[in-house]
């Protein structure tokens, strides 16, 4: 089980800083989050996997509203049927 | 005291259940002359695997089935009713009366109309956008579906009507309801529309603002009541007040009277109700974040809102209205068996479903608040109350005052 947590978190932080899309990171980062909280119910510390869900998960949103203000990434992407081409 | 109708608990009557259909099967098996394999399923883990399956099915059902549909209809009845008509009524006649022959009616009850929409959404197409990012547009929905049925892993319903007894359960709850932003933001910038976009990040910001106060209330709630067990909030508010016959429940306490509107507040706004529902503000963006879905996929997200207006009715109940405790404690005797003429189940759920029609009938009388206004509120008025609600929570709970 251990084994498990650790690998998923391994494959989503990387995934987390090599990812280009801004909110595929984000998404990843989440994924990380909530498996280091798994890890904390293993070690029998339920409330600071319960915290770790609800103050780091829950401020993954931060984060991205963060990302998007301060990067200058075009958001929406044209789609290829679109009338504007 | 009142009892509860369940007696053991929830998992242990779906504990007997299993034993027996499982002796059931190992009857057949023995019979087909194969009792190696009918021994196989009478073991104890297998026994326990079954019957952790069945409660699972049974919470599943109660909340998504019964509660979510029940919820529904109350809301359409309701705001039907505030706007001077009937709302649905067409229904089905039972077999045995005498309408039957006639088929359909449209002067029913219309319970059936939901189970009827959920169809006609099962039949649709799932469009999904052809520049949408594919991964996060399906992992939205299940984030947001799997975040709210996670509530009533741990949400109790009486005494003995409970799945798990967690003593971090109100912790549980408020995580699980945390995850939503999340999703929400999610699905609004994967839908790769302008509207979808504005949504998402709207409710990521409301829906942040509103989480803080919501939390400070709990704060102060806990520490009047010392736990964070629902189970023993609920028994720490089952005394009389002081020496009369109101009941100690926390909205009756002086600090937590302000707590209990600040929640309420927060909760209406974390449930993107009506005065708050800037994210899906019909009026300006289309159908806010859930523009781009469609078919089953729209039904979730338009569903499980409703559910999650239940669980959190529910966490409002067991927080600050005494939960499962009823003024009428009166017990029938059958078999030596104390049986509840009003189980604490009757308690819970009508105080849960009264708060539920406070919400809708808040949702449907007084206009949306501006977006600036929202978090003008959030964080100019809700914020700095909740914190002297955590004060006067600290001073009467130095002072010994309740």
């Amino acid at each position: 089980m251990f084994l498990v947590f650790s690998a998923v978190e391994i494959v989503g932080a990387i995934l987390t800083v090599t990812s280009k899309k801004l909110v595929r990171a984000a998404f990843w980062l989440l994924i990380t989050l909530i498996t280091i909280s798994g890890i904390y119910i293993l070690l029998r510390a339920e409330f600071v996997a319960l915290i770790q869900i609800l103050v780091y998960a829950g401020a993954v949103p931060v984060l991205l509203l963060f990302g998007i203000m301060l990067t200058r990434k075009k958001m929406l992407e044209e789609s290829e049927t679109s009338e504007a081409k | 005291m009142s009892g509860s109708l369940l007696t053991p608990n929830l998992v242990g009557l779906c504990r007997s259940l299993t034993e027996i259909l499982l002796g059931i099967v190992k009857a057949i098996f023995d019979a087909l002359s194969l009792p190696g394999v009918g021994s196989w399923f009478v073991s104890p883990g297998v026994v326990v695997f079954f019957t952790y399956l069945i409660a699972t099915l049974v919470m599943v059902m109660w909340a998504a089935l019964v509660n979510l549909l029940s919820v529904m209809w109350v809301e359409r009845k309701l705001y039907s009713r505030i706007q001077d008509r009937r709302g649905i009524m067409l229904g089905v006649p039972w077999p045995w009366s005498k309408k039957y022959k006639r088929g359909m009616t449209n002067l029913g009850w219309g319970f059936l109309q939901n189970i009827a929409d959920g169809v006609k959404l099962l039949q649709k197409e799932n469009i999904t956008p052809a520049s949408a990012d594919k991964l996060l547009f399906h992992a939205a929905p299940a984030i947001i579906v799997s975040s709210t049925i996670m509530v009533f892993a741990v949400l109790p319903f009486s005494e003995n009507f409970y799945y798990t007894k967690v003593a971090l359960g109100v912790l549980f709850v408020l995580a699980a309801l945390s995850l939503g932003p999340f999703a929400i933001i999610l699905a609004g910038y994967s839908s790769n529309n302008k509207y979808t976009l504005i949504g998402g990040l709207r409710a990521a910001a409301m829906m942040l603002s509103y989480e803080i106060p919501l939390i400070l209330c709990v704060v102060a709630v806990v520490l009047l009541s010392g736990t964070l067990d629902p189970f023993q909030m609920v028994a720490v508010q089952e005394r009389p007040l002081m020496g009369t016959i109101v009941p100690s429940w926390n909205v009756f306490s002086p600090p937590q009277m302000l707590g209990f509107v600040i929640f309420f507040i927060a909760l209406v706004a974390e449930l993107e109700r009506i005065p708050f529902d800037i994210p899906e503000a019909d009026a300006e963006l289309v159908e806010g974040w859930t523009t781009e879905y469609g078919g089953m996929r729209f039904g979730f997200l338009f569903g499980f809102k409703w559910l999650r207006a239940f669980a959190g009715a529910g966490l409002l109940v067991i927080l600050y209205l005494g939960g499962w405790n009823g003024p009428v404690f009166a017990t029938v005797s059958v078999l030596g068996y104390p049986i509840p003429i009003l189980p604490q189940e009757f308690w819970f759920l009508l105080k849960t479903y009264l708060v539920v029609m406070v919400i809708i009938w808040i949702s449907w009388s007084i206009p949306r608040v501006r977006a600036d206004q929202v978090l003008k509120i959030g964080w100019n008025r809700l914020i700095p109350l909740a914190l002297l609600t955590i004060l006067g929570a600290a001073v009467f709970k130095t002072m010994g005052w309740f």
